[in-house]
C-alpha cells in the first residue's frame, strides 16, 4: 500500500500551483491524514511559512523542530517587530478610507460598478485614488500575516472601489485564498466563479498567462473536495467547460483523476436534485467526454483512477476494471483531497460497473457480479435488488439459480423520435428570438446608415 | 580586316587571299551589318575600339582557325580553301580597291538620280553607300570620293529644299517625304565627316589628289599564347568584348580587354576594376566568363582584408548570375567554387573580426582610399552574405531537380551536401558573432530543411561531419555541438530559436518540420499535439505553395507514424486528406501528375517543376497508398458489413477510393492470383468481409512492401490482431441475423483468440448499439435479440427528426 501511495501521490505536482497558505492549509490536512513523517510535515511547514508575516506561528513550528526550549533565530524576532510596526503603519494609513467604507451610509450607497462607486465616494468624502490602493495593500499585508477575515473584508471593499483590473485580478486571488482558508465555501463559491469570469473575460495578451490563470484556478478549485456537499456540481462543471478542460491537458493532466472522481460522484449529488431523466443524460454525456479525455491524454498521464475508467469504458475488460477498482479505491482513500469522497466514489464506481454489466449482459451470475465489485455474494445480492429498485434496470432475480435475467426491451421506434425532438421545439425558438433580434438590429444598422447618408 | 592581319603578316599573297575571305565574309554578314550600322558610325571616332562588326567577324575567324593549330590558321581561313581552286579565274583585286569600285558605281548612281530629282532612289543608294563606308573605315580612313560625294549630296540637297519653297509646284508626296528623311540623316551622317568636308570644301581638287596611300596605321595589338587562347576562344560568344591574339614570341600573357585595351591588375586598381564590373552587370554584352577570370585573379593580387572581402562578395554575386535562365541549373564546378569562394569568406571574417559584412552598410564611392577600421570599431562592407548562402543553397536544390535521380551523377552532387551544410552552420555562426538576428533566422531555416527529414542516425552523421570541416573555435550558441549530440534535441533548438522570432512564415516552416521529425520517430502524440497547437489547418489555404506541399508532406508522415504505432484510424483520417484526392503526387510535390482534360501551358508546367522535392526527399508513394487502402479496408469493411443493406448505406463511405477500387475488383470477370499491393489489399478485403480473416491475414502479409518500414515483423503482427478483431466484427454484423444465440468460446476459436478478449470486444460493440445483443453468462454465449424491423415510414421519421437536429446544430449564433 506504501508504495502505490508514494508512486500515485499527486502533491508533490500540485504543490507549485498554490499559494503558501493554501500550502499550509494543504499540509495541516496531511498532517492529520499521517502519510508522512511528522518531523518532515512540519520541516515543510515552516519552509512554508518562513517567508510569510506570521510570525509568531513560525516560531512557534521552529520550536515544534528543534525542541521546546530551542531559541528562536534573532531574525525572526527582528522580523515579526517589523512586521508589526509595518501592520501599524498600515492601519494608521488605511484608517481614514475604513471609516469611509464602514459607514453605512456609503455602504447602501455602493452599487456594483466600481467607477461609479469610486466617483461617490471621491466627490462625498474627498477618497483619492492612493487611498483606495492602501486598502489593496493592507489587505494583501493582512492576509500574509493570518487575518484572514480581515483581509477578506478589505479586498472586498477595494474592489467595489477599484477599477485598475490587474489589481482587481488579484484581489479577487486573494479574497478566494482567504475564504477558502477560513473555510467559507459559500463565498470561495461565488469568488471562484467570479475569479472565472474575470479570466475568460479578460484579453490576455498572451494566452500562456491566461493558460496559468487557468491552471491555478484548476488547482484552488481541488479545496472544494473538502466541502463535498456543495462544491461538486459547480466543480464538474468548472473541469468540463471547454477552456478549462483544454488547460488540464495542456498544462496539468494529473488533475484528470480529480476530474474523474468528480464526474463519477456527481451521480449521487444529482441523484437528489430534481429533473432526473434529463440530468441522467447530461450524466452520460460528461462520462462520454470524460471517456475522450482520458483517452486522449493517456500517453502524458494515467493512473490507477483513470486506468479503471479506460478499461471499463474503452476496453470493456471487467477483470482489469475490477483490479484497477481495487487500486483506485487505495490511491482515493490517500489522496489529501479525495480522501473525504472516498466512499462515494467508491459507490458511484461500483454502479458504473454494474450498469454497464447489465447493459450488455442479458443473464448474469450474482456470485460472478459480485466478484466483479469486490463484494461477498450475499452483499451483492443486495446492492443487485437496490440497484433494481433505484434505477431504471428492468430485471428479476432467479434464486434456484442464482442469477439475474435482464429484460432488454428494443427501444421503440417512438420513443426514439420523442427523445430526438424533445428540445427541438425550445432551440427553434431560440434560434427565431436570435434571428430577430439580429435582424432588427441590422434594419436599424441600415436605417441609421440611411439616415447618415 | 587588313588591320587585325597587320600582326600577323603582310605579304602580298595573304592580301589577296584576305580580300577573298573578306568578300565572302560580307555576303554572309549583310544582314548583321545593316543592324550595327549605328555603331558603325561611332567606331570612326573612336580610333581605339573597333567596331562590333568586326569583333564579330575576328572572333568567327579566330573560332575557324583555332581547330588548326597554327599562325597559317588566321591566314587560310577554310573559306579560303575553298575559293583556292577558282583563284586563278578570278581578277586579283584589293579589297580596298573593289569597295573604292562600289563606292564609285553607287555615287554615280546618285548623281543620275539628282538629275531627275528621284529622292527615293537617292536615299535608297545613300543608305547602301554608307553600309559600305562603314566597313572601308574600319581598315583606314573615309575614302576620299565618299566625303566628296556626300558634300555635294548636301549642298545639291539644300539647294533642291530652297527651290522647293521658292516654285510652286508640289514635289509628289513620296519624294517629298524621302527628301525630308534624308535630310536629317545627311546631317547626322556629315557632322561626323565636319572635318573632312571643310577640308574638301577648302580645296576640292586638291584634297581628292591628296595620295591615296597613306597606309592605315597598324593598331599595336598585344598578342596571347595558343594555348590559353584556346579556352578563351570557347569562351567567347558572339560580339564578346575580349579579343586575344596569337604572338610569335614567348611575351608575357595581359588580358585584353575590350578595344584592345591591356588590363594590368594591381591592388591599386581593384576598385576601379571592380566598380567597372559592377557597372557591367546586367547589361547585354558583359561577359561575365572573363569577368570571373579577372576576379579570380584579382583574387591573388588583393593585399588587405578590405580588398578580398569586396573581391570575394563581387565574385560570388557574378558566380550565381552566370546561370539566370530558369530552366537549368548551375554548372557543378561553378557551385563548387562559389562554395568554395563562401568558405573562404567566412575564414576571413572570423580571422578578422574587426570586418563585418552587413546589408546595412553604407556603400563606399571612393575608390582611391581604402577604409581601415577605427578605434577597434569593426568596419561595415556593403554585401549580404545570407543571400548568398540561400542562393548556394537553391541552386544545389535546383540541381538535385534536374539530375537524373537513378543516375550516379545525382549520388556525387548529394554527396556535396555535406559541404553546404557546413557551410550554413559556419555562416550561421557568423551571423550569431556579429549579431544579425535575422539572417541568423533565414539560414537556421535552411539547415532545419536540411535537416528535418532524415532519420536520427543520418543526422548524427551530417552533424559530425560539417563538424569536423570547421575550424576549431568556431562554436554556436543556439545548437552548440558535443560529441553525444541528441539529435532530436537539435531540432528541438532550432526550431525553439525560430518559434521565439517575428517572422510568421519561418515559425510556420519550423513548426512543420518539427512536427515532421517527431513523426518520422514515431512519437506520434507529441507530433500530434504539436500540430493540433499550430492551428495550422485553419490557415494553411492562405499560405504559399512551398509550405502547403511541406504541410501535406507533415499530415502523410503523421499519418504513417500513426499506422506504425497501431492507430489505424488516426491514420486513415490522416492519410485521407491527401490521400482520398488521387492527386497525391502533385500534393506531395513528387513528380508531375498530368491531368486528364487540364489544360497546363508551358510555363505553369516549369513552375510545377520548380517545385519538385529532390527524389532523395521523397515519401514512398507505394508504400504511402498501401498504408492507406490496408487502414481504410480495417476501417471500411466492418462498416460496410454493419450498415448491411440499408438504404444509407451506399451514401455514408469511410473512404472513397477504397470503394471505387473494391467496386472494380468486385466487377471483374476473372481475379487472378495477386500481383501489386492493390492486389493483395482487395483480395484481403474480400476474404475479411467474407469473414475469411486468417486467408486476408495471409495476403497482407505477403505485400513485400512492409519491409521498407522499419520493423516489419511487428507491424505485420499488429496486423495480423487488427485483421482478426475486424474479423470478429464484421462475422458479427454479417452473420448476427442468422443466430439466435452463439457461444463466445466457439467464436474465439473460430477467430484464434482468447475467450476474454472475445468477450472485450463482443461487449463493446453491444454497449455501443452496434449490434442488438447480449451477453447470457450461465451459457456464456451471444443472445441476439431478434431485431425489430421498421416501416418504411418510421425509418423516415427517424431519419426527419436527425436531420431536424443536424439542421438546428448548424445554425450560427452571431
Amino acid at each position: 500500500m506504501a508504495s502505490t501511495t508514494a508512486s500515485s501521490d499527486l502533491v508533490p505536482r500540485i504543490l507549485p500551483y498554490l499559494d503558501r497558505l493554501l500550502i499550509f492549509a494543504l499540509l495541516e490536512h496531511l498532517s492529520e491524514q499521517k502519510l508522512y513523517p511528522a518531523d518532515v510535515l512540519l520541516q515543510a511547514k515552516y519552509d512554508v511559512m518562513k517567508d510569510t508575516n506570521m510570525m509568531d506561528y513560525i516560531s512557534e513550528t521552529y520550536k515544534a523542530i528543534h525542541g521546546a526550549d530551542a531559541t528562536v533565530p534573532a531574525e525572526i524576532t527582528e522580523r515579526r517587530n517589523e512586521v508589526l510596526e509595518k501592520l501599524a503603519e498600515f492601519e494608521k494609513k488605511a484608517e481614514k478610507i475604513l471609516e469611509i467604507v464602514r459607514n453605512p451610509e456609503v455602504v447602501n450607497a455602493l452599487r456594483s460598478d466600481p467607477a461609479q462607486n469610486f466617483s461617490y465616494v471621491k466627490e462625498n468624502y474627498g477618497v483619492t485614488p492612493e487611498m483606495v490602493d492602501i486598502l489593496y495593500h493592507y489587505g494583501k499585508f493582512q492576509y500574509n500575516c493570518g487575518k484572514y477575515t480581515e483581509a477578506a473584508e478589505h479586498l472586498y471593499q477595494f474592489r467595489m472601489l477599484s477599477n485598475d483590473s490587474e489589481m482587481v485580478i488579484s484581489a479577487t486571488w486573494g479574497k478566494l485564498a482567504a475564504e477558502i482558508v477560513t473555510l467559507q465555501w459559500e463565498n470561495a463559491v461565488s469568488e471562484l466563479l467570479k475569479l472565472k469570469e474575470l479570466i475568460d473575460q479578460k484579453n490576455f495578451a498572451d494566452p500562456l498567462v491566461q493558460l496559468n490563470h487557468r491552471t491555478w484556478l484548476i488547482h484552488w478549485a481541488l479545496f472544494f473536495f473538502f466541502n463535498a456537499e456543495n462544491g461538486h456540481e459547480k466543480l464538474t462543471d468548472l473541469f468540463l467547460s471547454p477552456a478549462y478542460l483544454n488547460a488540464i491537458q495542456t498544462s496539468c493532466p494529473w488533475i484528470l483523476r480529480y476530474v474523474t472522481v468528480t464526474v463519477l460522484t456527481s451521480r449521487n449529488a444529482r441523484k437528489t436534485s430534481a429533473g432526473r431523466s434529463s440530468t441522467y443524460a447530461t450524466y452520460q454525456k460528461q462520462i462520454r467526454e470524460l471517456v475522450r479525455v482520458i483517452k486522449q491524454e493517456r500517453y502524458e498521464y494515467s493512473d490507477a483512477v483513470t486506468d479503471f475508467v479506460y478499461a471499463l469504458y474503452v476496453d470493456f475488460d471487467f477483470e482489469a476494471a475490477q483490479t484497477k477498482l481495487a487500486e483506485a479505491a487505495a490511491v482515493v482513500k490517500t489522496d489529501p483531497f479525495l480522501v473525504g469522497s472516498a466512499d462515494e466514489f467508491l459507490e458511484s464506481a461500483r454502479h458504473l460497473v454494474s450498469e454497464l454489466y447489465c447493459q450488455i449482459h442479458q443473464r448474469i451470475d450474482i456470485r460472478d457480479l459480485s466478484a466483479r465489485l469486490n463484494l461477498s455474494p450475499e452483499e451483492g445480492e443486495k446492492w443487485i435488488v437496490n440497484l433494481i429498485r433505484d434505477t431504471r434496470v428492468d430485471a428479476k432475480i432467479n434464486f434456484s439459480e442464482g442469477t439475474v435475467i435482464m429484460n432488454h426491451p428494443p427501444q421503440s421506434v417512438y420513443q426514439q423520435v420523442i427523445e430526438r425532438t424533445k428540445g427541438l421545439s425550445f432551440r427553434t425558438n431560440q434560434v427565431l428570438a436570435h434571428m430577430l433580434t439580429t435582424r432588427s438590429a441590422t434594419v436599424n444598422g441600415a436605417e441609421a446608415g440611411e439616415v447618415q447618408e | 580586316m587588313s588591320r587585325f592581319f597587320a600582326g600577323g603578316s603582310s605579304d602580298s599573297e595573304t592580301e589577296s587571299e584576305e580580300e577573298l575571305y573578306s568578300e565572302s565574309e560580307e555576303e554572309r554578314s549583310e544582314e548583321e551589318l545593316s543592324e550595327e550600322e549605328g555603331e558603325d558610325d561611332e567606331s570612326t571616332e573612336e580610333d581605339e575600339s573597333e567596331a562590333e562588326s568586326s569583333d564579330e567577324d575576328e572572333g568567327r575567324g579566330f573560332l575557324k582557325a583555332g581547330a588548326k593549330g597554327s599562325a597559317a590558321r588566321f591566314l587560310r581561313g577554310e573559306e579560303s580553301e575553298e575559293s583556292d581552286e577558282d583563284e586563278s579565274k578570278r581578277i586579283v583585286k584589293s579589297a580596298k580597291d573593289k569597295r573604292l569600285d562600289e563606292i564609285d558605281a553607287i555615287i554615280r548612281i546618285i548623281e543620275n538620280a539628282k538629275k531627275i530629282n528621284d529622292w527615293v532612289h537617292i536615299s535608297n543608294e545613300f543608305d547602301k553607300l554608307n553600309k559600305i563606308i562603314a566597313k572601308a573605315t574600319q581598315q583606314g580612313e573615309t575614302p576620299k570620293l565618299y566625303i566628296k560625294a556626300i558634300a555635294e549630296l548636301e549642298d545639291f540637297m539644300n539647294e533642291t529644299i530652297k527651290t522647293e519653297k521658292d516654285s510652286k509646284k508640289k514635289m509628289n508626296a513620296t519624294n517629298a517625304r524621302a527628301l525630308n528623311s534624308i535630310k536629317q540623316r545627311i546631317k547626322k551622317n556629315n557632322r561626323q565627316y565636319e572635318d573632312l568636308i571643310a577640308k574638301f570644301r577648302a580645296d576640292p581638287d586638291g584634297y581628292l589628289l591628296e595620295a591615296e596611300e597613306i597606309l592605315e596605321p597598324v593598331a599595336p595589338v598585344k598578342l596571347r599564347k595558343g594555348a590559353e587562347f584556346e579556352a578563351a576562344a570557347a569562351a567567347i560568344r558572339p560580339g564578346a568584348a575580349a579579343v586575344a591574339v596569337e604572338d610569335t614570341g614567348d611575351a608575357a600573357f595581359a588580358t585584353i580587354g575590350r578595344g584592345g585595351r591591356t588590363i594590368t591588375i594591381t591592388p591599386e586598381s581593384i576598385f576601379k576594376q571592380l566598380r567597372s564590373i559592377l557597372e557591367a552587370r546586367g547589361k547585354k554584352n558583359t561577359d561575365k566568363a572573363e569577368q570571373i577570370r579577372n576576379m579570380e585573379r584579382m583574387l591573388d593580387v588583393a593585399v588587405t582584408v578590405y580588398q578580398k572581402i569586396r573581391v570575394l562578395l563581387v565574385l560570388v554575386a557574378t558566380r550565381f548570375d552566370l546561370t539566370s535562365s530558369a530552366a537549368s541549373f548551375m554548372p557543378v564546378n561553378q557551385w563548387k567554387s562559389a562554395q568554395e569562394e563562401i568558405t573562404k569568406l567566412l575564414a576571413i571574417l572570423e580571422q578578422n573580426p574587426l570586418y563585418v559584412v552587413q546589408e546595412d552598410a553604407e556603400e563606399v564611392d571612393d575608390d582611391e582610399q581604402e577604409p581601415v577600421p577605427k578605434d577597434g570599431k569593426p568596419l561595415k562592407v556593403f554585401g549580404s552574405i545570407v543571400s548568398l548562402v540561400e542562393r548556394l543553397d537553391d541552386e544545389f536544390t535546383r540541381s538535385l531537380q534536374n539530375i537524373d535521380p537513378h543516375t550516379p551523377e545525382y549520388i556525387d552532387r548529394l554527396k556535396e551536401e555535406s559541404a553546404l551544410y557546413s557551410t550554413i552552420i559556419r555562416s550561421q555562426v557568423y551571423f550569431e558573432r556579429v549579431k544579425l538576428d535575422s539572417s541568423a533566422n533565414r539560414v537556421l531555416v535552411r539547415r532545419l530543411e536540411l535537416l528535418y527529414y532524415k532519420p536520427e542516425q543520418l543526422i548524427l552523421t551530417v552533424e559530425r561531419l560539417a563538424w569536423s570541416s570547421l575550424p576549431k573555435g568556431v562554436e554556436s550558441q543556439i545548437t552548440p555541438y558535443s560529441e553525444d549530440q541528441d539529435a532530436s534535441r537539435l531540432i528541438n533548438a532550432i526550431c525553439v530559436k525560430l518559434y521565439n522570432q517575428d517572422n510568421r512564415l519561418f515559425r510556420t516552416r519550423a513548426m512543420l518540420c518539427h512536427v515532421y521529425h517527431h513523426a518520422l520517430h514515431n512519437r506520434y502524440f507529441h507530433a500530434r499535439d504539436l500540430l493540433l497547437m499550430s492551428h495550422l489547418q485553419a490557415t494553411i489555404h492562405t499560405a504559399d505553395i512551398s509550405t502547403q506541399i511541406l504541410y501535406n508532406r507533415t499530415l502523410v508522415q503523421v499519418g504513417l507514424c500513426a499506422f506504425r504505432e497501431g492507430m489505424i484510424s488516426e491514420s486513415q483520417q490522416a492519410l485521407q486528406e491527401i490521400c482520398g484526392t488521387g492527386r497525391v503526387k502533385e500534393l506531395l510535390a513528387q513528380g508531375i501528375q498530368m491531368q486528364r482534360y487540364a489544360q497546363t501551358s508551358p510555363e505553369q508546367e516549369k513552375i510545377e517543376r520548380q517545385r519538385q522535392i529532390p527524389f532523395h526527399m521523397h515519401i514512398n508513394l507505394e508504400l504511402l497508398e498501401c498504408v492507406y487502402l490496408t487502414s481504410s479496408m480495417l476501417l471500411e469493411i466492418p462498416f460496410m458489413a454493419q450498415s448491411g443493406s440499408s438504404p444509407d448505406a451506399k451514401k455514408k463511405t469511410i473512404s472513397k477510393p477504397f470503394r471505387r477500387m473494391l467496386d472494380y475488383h468486385e466487377r471483374q470477370v476473372f481475379t487472378g492470383p495477386p500481383e501489386n499491393t492493390r492486389d493483395h489489399i482487395m483480395q484481403a478485403s474480400k476474404a475479411l468481409a467474407a469473414g475469411d480473416w486468417s486467408t486476408a491475414r495471409e495476403l497482407i502479409r505477403a505485400i513485400k512492401i512492409w519491409d521498407l518500414i522499419p520493423g516489419t515483423d511487428k507491424i505485420k503482427e499488429m496486423l495480423g490482431e487488427k485483421i482478426q478483431e475486424e474479423g470478429l466484427r464484421t462475422y458479427l454484423f454479417t452473420y448476427g441475423q442468422f443466430y439466435e444465440t452463439l457461444s463466445i468460446s466457439s467464436l474465439a476459436s473460430m477467430f484464434d483468440m482468447s475467450e476474454g478478449k472475445a468477450t472485450a470486444l463482443v461487449s463493446k460493440t453491444i454497449s455501443n448499439n452496434e449490434i442488438a445483443a447480449a451477453l447470457d453468462q450461465k451459457t456464456n454465449a451471444i443472445a441476439f435479440i431478434p431485431g425489430v424491423e421498421y416501416s418504411r415510414l418510421q425509418n423516415l421519421a427517424l431519419a426527419l427528426s436527425d436531420k431536424a437536429v443536424q439542421l438546428i446544430d448548424s445554425y450560427k449564433y452571431r
